[in-house]
């Protein structure tokens, strides 16, 4: 049968239309953003000519969005099955506190670590099994999740900070190569080590999302739950293992926000699910799921670190922050293409 | 003479990068049923965009009772009387027959809804449709899809409606139930109301239509001819070429049994079917609409658990309740609703068509050149318009989604193919490929499972044919033997058989 061949010409017009329709279509948003990024550098160095623009300060602001970058990247993951985590925040706390009391009065980095991350992934699990098994909706499993984290946090300690100084190995200024606030504070050519940390999540993130099997399935089991199981995706082990993953970066977040601040705090974290949505949101990872970018979600923090910078600077106080901060956000959503929307 | 309905002139649509219109002109008059016939991308759905106000469109005129309409504005297109029902039942299962009806206008009094009204004017709509049995206070989930359809219709009655738009209404309908919606249909014309009508069975269009128009690759090719223009006629205007050959030579010879299942039994569907498929056959599985063979395919592919029976590939039983096993072991499924159940719609073809044999591009990472290029062979082979892997599946027609399917199992070459209904909603070009595909494929060796409501292409195509009634495999007949006749006999219950055949004629 040939009743439908395309002639060869209207062929290569095809291939003209596709580069237009993938620069209109979902990697406008991320050069947009490329763009917000360097007005927003712009900006600050105007309004703030003599603190924006400096090397202190981009160190800085990079330390701090790593820690929110990495609860970002796992965001996008469970984002792109169509789910949401509301838990994150209180897990870095959680994590931080559980780690901490493990190395009360002594242990070592290792331990800290481990203990950390491991806590934190148990969490997510039990966030895992309650969605893919349990059939909770993920907007209730994990905002149960948030309350029950943060409980958990306040109690480990009686409400009380854990100091992990003694984990130092070090002074503050120089801590030793891999002791725990060499993660928070240590740099390499003047790189700070959570940087490079946060780098590397993006990179395997990033890798993961598109150039493996699994998230393929990630982001099949968002775009369509049935298609996926009829095309022989396993849809609840792969809809198990983002929220196991996103708990397991809350775990590293908790590490590296530790490490900045040399203790570990129950109130720590708090509206970090907020930052994390956020910025996988404004990177332009479909809340409907089947459409995810781990670049859109690494410009995104960087716009919000930007942005919170710059606020800073400008002395505008932490509840203006909030508001501009949910402002941003609904637009984000509001902006993305309809049938991307919940 | 009075002015026509509807009268389109000139009409052109383009979207960046594609011309789906290039000029299209039709009248529909009063009283008639205008039957709207083309390939899948010949610019139907745009053109009935247009008219109900969805797409505004690029150049040309469409006019109204004489009155140009008011374009891109579908409330406008509304409030003029012309209704559209579109392809997919867009009704909410949780409302009830007469909050369907009334949807966005419900009648009120003061700011509160005026439930009896709504009610009592639903009940009015519906006996003039002649289904005063539907209850309005039933849930639309409640009903069949048939009766689900006289709802919308319904609906569309409850504005002041001039001109009706059917978008292949008869699509999710059994034979039995496509007569009644004749039925409606002409009260509707006798009553004035224009009915454009859209459907790519062709002896539908001779049994309710009055004229055809026909359009080819976003063209007129010929307007107003009467419904009893020859089917070689139709399709030649269609692929503006030599007629087809609708079905290719039925395969012939059959293997071993690859397929083989045993006292499947999922009640209330399905209450027990035995069936065995042979490698290069294609058994068909015929039966009215809700006769259990749907739920039949789902089980046998693992999508929903069997209360009992198993399912054994090669003569090896499989786990139940695991599609991931079921396509290891060979077995590919095209689901009955390719947009909801078959398909990404916004993903490219290539990605679509991986999906079930990601592991064979992984080397660590996927190589997603070879996954291209590998989609890009299967889609060429079945022809897939556009010829371009990266297109995204949604702006896809829905024949050449249905390849998209298709190409996926053949990348998989897989050894048991489960077709749902493959061709609803394809034209007839589009279906004489895929019959040609399908019998391929049982050439080499492929064991083909084919459901369809339309009995003409399983006797077509079927080596075998097994009717399904009421949950129960009740008749087997070699295809060559088959009359659609005799299928549908032994597919509509003893008790009232006699009636629904005399009916059907």
């Amino acid at each position: 049968m040939t009743t439908s061949v395309e002639p060869p010409e209207e062929r290569e017009a095809g291939t003209g239309a596709l580069l237009r329709r993938r620069v209109a279509g979902l990697q406008l948003q991320e050069y947009a953003l490329v763009l917000v990024v360097i007005a927003l550098f712009v900006a600050g160095s105007i309004l703030k000519p003599d603190t924006f623009p400096t090397w202190d300060n981009v160190r800085n602001m990079l330390t701090q969005a790593s820690v929110v970058g990495v609860l970002a990247i796992g965001m996008t993951f469970v984002i792109a099955t169509a789910g949401i985590d509301l838990s994150v925040g209180s897990m870095v706390a959680a994590a931080g506190m559980f780690g901490g009391i493990l190395v009360d009065p002594e242990g070592s980095t290792l331990v800290f670590i481990l203990g950390a991350v491991g806590f934190a992934t148990l969490l997510g699990s039990v966030n895992a099994i309650a969605i893919a098994y349990g059939r909770v909706v993920p907007f209730i499993a994990t905002l149960a999740m948030f309350s029950i984290a943060r409980g958990v946090a306040l109690l480990l300690n009686d409400k009380l900070p854990v100091g992990l100084l003694d984990l130092n190995g070090g002074s503050f200024g120089d801590p030793a190569p891999f002791s725990l606030l060499w993660f928070g504070t240590g740099r390499i050519a003047g790189i700070p080590i959570s940087v490079f940390v946060f780098l590397g999540i993006v990179i395997a993130g990033w890798l993961v999302l598109n150039r493996t099997r699994y998230g393929r399935y990630v982001v099949a089991v968002g775009g369509n739950r049935e298609a996926a199981r009829i095309a022989g995706v396993p849809v609840r082990r792969t809809i198990l293992s983002v929220y196991v993953m996103s708990g397991l970066l809350a775990g590293v977040a908790a590490v590296l926000l530790c490490a900045r601040l040399g203790s570990a705090s129950p109130v720590s974290g708090n509206l970090y699910e907020l930052d994390a949505i956020g910025a996988v949101v404004i990177g332009g990872t479909s809340l409907a799921g089947g459409r995810a970018t781990i670049g859109g979600t690494f410009l995104g923090v960087l716009t919000f670190a930007l942005i919170f910078s710059l606020m800073t600077q400008l002395d505008l106080s932490t509840e203006v922050q909030q508001v501009v901060k949910g402002a941003i956000v609904l637009g984000a959503v509001l902006l993305q293409r309809p049938e991307a929307r919940l | 003479m009075a002015a026509p309905t509807l009268a389109v002139r000139g009409l052109v649509k383009e979207y960046p990068g594609v011309r789906a219109l290039s000029g299209v002109d039709f009248e529909v008059q009063r009283g008639e049923v205008h039957c709207l016939l083309g390939p899948n991308g010949a610019g139907k759905s745009t053109l009935i965009k247009c008219v109900a106000g969805a797409v505004a469109p690029t150049a040309g005129e469409i006019l109204l009772d004489g009155e140009p309409l008011p374009v891109g504005n579908p409330a406008a297109s509304l409030r003029r009387g012309v209704a559209t029902i579109y392809q997919e039942l867009d009704l909410v299962e949780q409302l009830t027959v007469a909050q369907s009806v009334f949807l966005a206008h419900e009648p009120r009094r003061g700011p509160f809804l005026d439930l009896e009204r709504m009610r009592r004017d639903a009940a009015a709509l519906l006996t003039r449709l002649g289904h005063e049995s539907i209850d309005p206070r039933k849930r639309v989930g409640e009903l069949r899809p048939a009766a689900q359809q006289i709802v919308s219709i319904a609906r569309a009655l409850s504005h002041d409606v001039r001109l009706l738009i059917m978008d292949e209404p008869s699509a999710i309908l059994d034979d039995g139930e496509i007569e009644t919606l004749f039925e409606v249909v002409r009260r509707l014309t006798a009553d004035g109301v224009a009915v454009i009508y859209i459907s790519h069975r062709l002896d539908e269009i001779r049994r309710i239509g009055d004229r055809v128009t026909v359009l080819s690759d976003g063209r007129t090719a010929a307007t107003g001819l009467p419904a009893d223009t020859s089917t070689d006629r139709l399709v030649e205007l269609m692929v503006g070429g030599a007629p087809q050959q609708l079905y290719p030579d039925r395969p012939r010879t059959a293997g071993d049994v690859v397929l083989d299942v045993r006292e499947l039994r999922r009640l209330p569907a399905v209450r027990s079917v035995s069936l065995q498929v042979r490698a290069g056959e294609v058994l068909g599985l015929g039966g009215l609409v809700g006769s259990g063979r749907t739920e039949l395919l789902r089980m046998i592919y693992g999508l929903d658990r069997p209360d009992a029976g198993e399912v054994r590939i090669d003569g090896r039983v499989q786990p139940p309740g695991r599609p991931d096993r079921m396509i290891a072991a060979g077995l590919g499924l095209a689901p009955e609703d390719r947009k909801s159940q078959g398909l990404l719609l916004g993903w490219s073809q290539t990605k679509n068509v991986s999906l079930a044999d990601l592991t064979r591009f992984e080397r660590g990472l996927l190589n997603v050149r070879a996954e291209r290029a590998a989609a890009r062979d299967q889609l060429r082979r079945l022809q897939t318009v556009p010829d371009d892997p990266d297109r995204i599946v949604r702006e896809l027609s829905g024949g050449n989604q249905q390849k998209v399917v298709l190409a996926r199992w053949l990348l998989h070459r897989c050894r048991v193919l489960l077709l749902d209904e493959p061709t609803r909603g394809v034209d007839v070009a589009t279906k004489a490929e895929l019959y040609r595909v399908i019998v391929d494929l049982a050439a080499a060796g492929v064991a083909v499972l084919v459901v369809s409501s339309e009995l003409g292409e399983l006797v077509g195509i079927c080596s075998r044919i097994v009717v399904m009634r009421e949950g129960e495999a009740v008749f087997e007949v070699d295809g060559e033997r088959a009359s659609e006749r005799e299928l549908l006999r032994h597919a509509v219950a003893p008790t009232d058989s006699a009636d629904l055949i005399e009916e059907v004629r």
